[in-house]
């Protein structure tokens, strides 16, 4: 007893002295379920893990370069072009703001103490936020390089030997819990797996859809700002708005979109919306979380409070996993209340 | 050069333990005449745990989530009454038992208890389910050999319940 308690502290230790590694072994754990699939696939053909996990890595790299080379240099252009005109963008749009806080205040004069002129407003929201000391970009490029590393290389080794550890802590456990403990990691790892692949398949389709769609109204950077869609579908909620908040911004620091540019991006992208909840997400995240929309919610916000946008990207996966551990072990004790076995002849059972 | 060593690394990139997995789920019953290519479906779906003998796997009563093959030692099948334990059935390699998990949510009709030490396979239902509603040819064979066992189920059912009628008959004064 003594010993498992050591045992305990000792990991609890070594879990707080390796925080910092919590976040790329996060995102490993979720590249590992998104990839879990290919490797079931290659067990079903008796190859051995690490020489499937080294195919696998070959194949997505390739992939990666494929598609690295046919969109990489629109987006590396569309995103150089941004940052390049970012300034002028931004004096223009507050030049313009400010003209109409002044026909604003011309009409209404007790509104010009709420609405100084000359406010900055675009200035201090979008180029006073972004890291401006080289230092502050080394690092923010430095941290970019750890995960890119990091990540790819505990997925590596959670895709060869999560069975190993599996059948390791089936080894440990009293029999008796083994049948439960059994189903509810197949019941959890299974919800998680399907959400996380589901995700992601639902983001690819959201920003496909997105940068065709802006592409379609007009709006300028439409790949980049379709990847910027499909990454932000990740954060349930908040993630469309903000992408739709991003290209409405763009359409604001574009001369000549004016207030019929912003009223064509809100619609597209509540098009968006709505095709993805009728006709994507069932196909793509579908049954695999049955949560109820206010405990949705709420666990997103408690996410966001707790871990900022990492915490709102986990947060359903983790509600989720409360939920059906919660749900299979009273299921568990409700069997075990009508514990009244079927009878069957002697020698034939169980 | 490569016709010497690719038979060699072919070898070597095969997992030896799912390869011995497909050939022994052959001989249990409930999977007896499935394909070796469906086999290999099933085996990577299987959990291993290694049991001390006097083990109990499971309890008469407790809620029925799996079903388990003997990999290697031996399993009791046990019905303890009142009356004191009667042991219903010995397993070996190779035998299955825990099946009607599979069907039904009834809590387990009688204990498994290991009796020297062995390794099992445990299938979880929902595993089971998924593979089940993905392949129709596993369905088939797999619910043709379930049906097969619980005729068997119900033919020495029939034959024990006759017998202890005609016993009481003659017990009759």
């Amino acid at each position: 007893m003594r010993v498992g308690w050591i045992v305990t502290a000792g990991i609890l230790t070594l879990v707080w002295l390796a925080r910092g590694l919590m976040l790329p072994i996060l995102l490993a754990a979720m590249l590992a379920y998104l990839l879990g699939p290919a490797i079931i696939w290659t067990d079903t053909l008796a190859i051995r893990r690490t020489v499937a996990v080294a195919m696998l890595y070959v194949v997505i790299i390739t992939v990666l370069v494929v598609a690295g080379y046919l969109l990489g240099p629109g987006l590396f252009a569309e995103a150089s072009t941004l940052i390049d005109r970012l300034p002028t963008l931004t004096r223009q749009a507050d030049a313009g703001l400010d003209a109409a806080v002044r026909e604003l205040g011309e009409s209404a004069p007790a509104l010009r103490r709420l609405l100084p002129e000359g406010g900055r407003w675009m200035q201090r929201f979008i180029l006073d936020r972004a890291p401006g000391e080289p230092t502050e970009l080394f690092q923010h490029a430095g941290h970019l390089f750890l995960l890119t590393i990091l990540v790819p290389f505990f997925a590596f080794f959670f895709l060869r030997d999560m069975h190993r550890l599996i059948a390791l802590a089936l080894n440990r456990l009293p029999p008796q819990h083994v049948e439960t403990s059994v189903a509810v990691w197949r019941e959890l790892n299974g919800a998680i797996g399907r959400y996380i692949r589901g995700v992601v398949l639902d983001g690819l389709a959201v920003g496909i859809l997105a940068a065709m769609g802006l592409w379609a109204v007009g709006v300028p950077y439409p790949l980049l700002l379709g990847a910027f869609a499909g990454v932000a579908n990740v954060v349930p909620f908040v993630g469309p708005l903000l992408s739709a908040g991003a290209a409405a911004l763009v359409v604001v620091l574009t001369p000549g979109q004016g207030l019929a540019g912003i009223v064509r991006v809100v619609l597209l992208f509540l098009v968006i919306k709505v095709v993805d909840d009728t006709l994507i997400q069932p196909f793509t995240i579908g049954g695999s979380v049955h949560l109820h929309p206010a405990l949705l919610l709420g666990s997103v916000v408690v996410g966001n409070h707790a871990l900022g946008i990492l915490g709102m990207i986990v947060a359903v996966p983790v509600a989720t996993v409360l939920q059906e551990t919660t749900r299979l072990l009273l299921e568990h004790r409700r069997v075990l209340a009508r514990r009244e076995p079927r009878r069957l002849p002697g020698h034939l059972v169980v | 050069m490569l016709e010497q060593y690719l038979p060699r690394w072919l070898r070597w990139a095969e997992d030896p333990e799912l390869v011995r997995r497909a050939p022994f789920l052959a001989r249990a019953p409930l999977f007896a005449g499935l394909p070796r290519r469906l086999l290999g479906r099933l085996a990577p779906r299987f959990f291993e745990k290694t049991y001390h003998p006097g083990e109990i796997v499971f309890h008469e009563g407790d809620p029925g989530r799996a079903l388990f093959v003997v990999l290697e030692g031996a399993v009791e099948i046990v019905q303890i009454s009142a009356q004191g334990e009667y042991l219903l059935r010995t397993l070996g390699p190779g035998d299955a038992f825990g099946e009607l998990a599979l069907i039904d949510d009834f809590p387990r009709s009688a204990t498994a208890r290991v009796a020297h030490p062995g390794r099992l396979l445990i299938l979880y239902k929902s595993d089971f389910d998924a593979l089940m509603e993905g392949n129709a040819k596993i369905a088939m064979v797999v619910m043709r050999n379930l049906s097969r066992m619980l005729a068997v189920y119900a033919r020495r059912t029939s034959v024990l319940a006759e017998s202890a009628n005609r016993s009481s008959r003659e017990e009759a004064p």
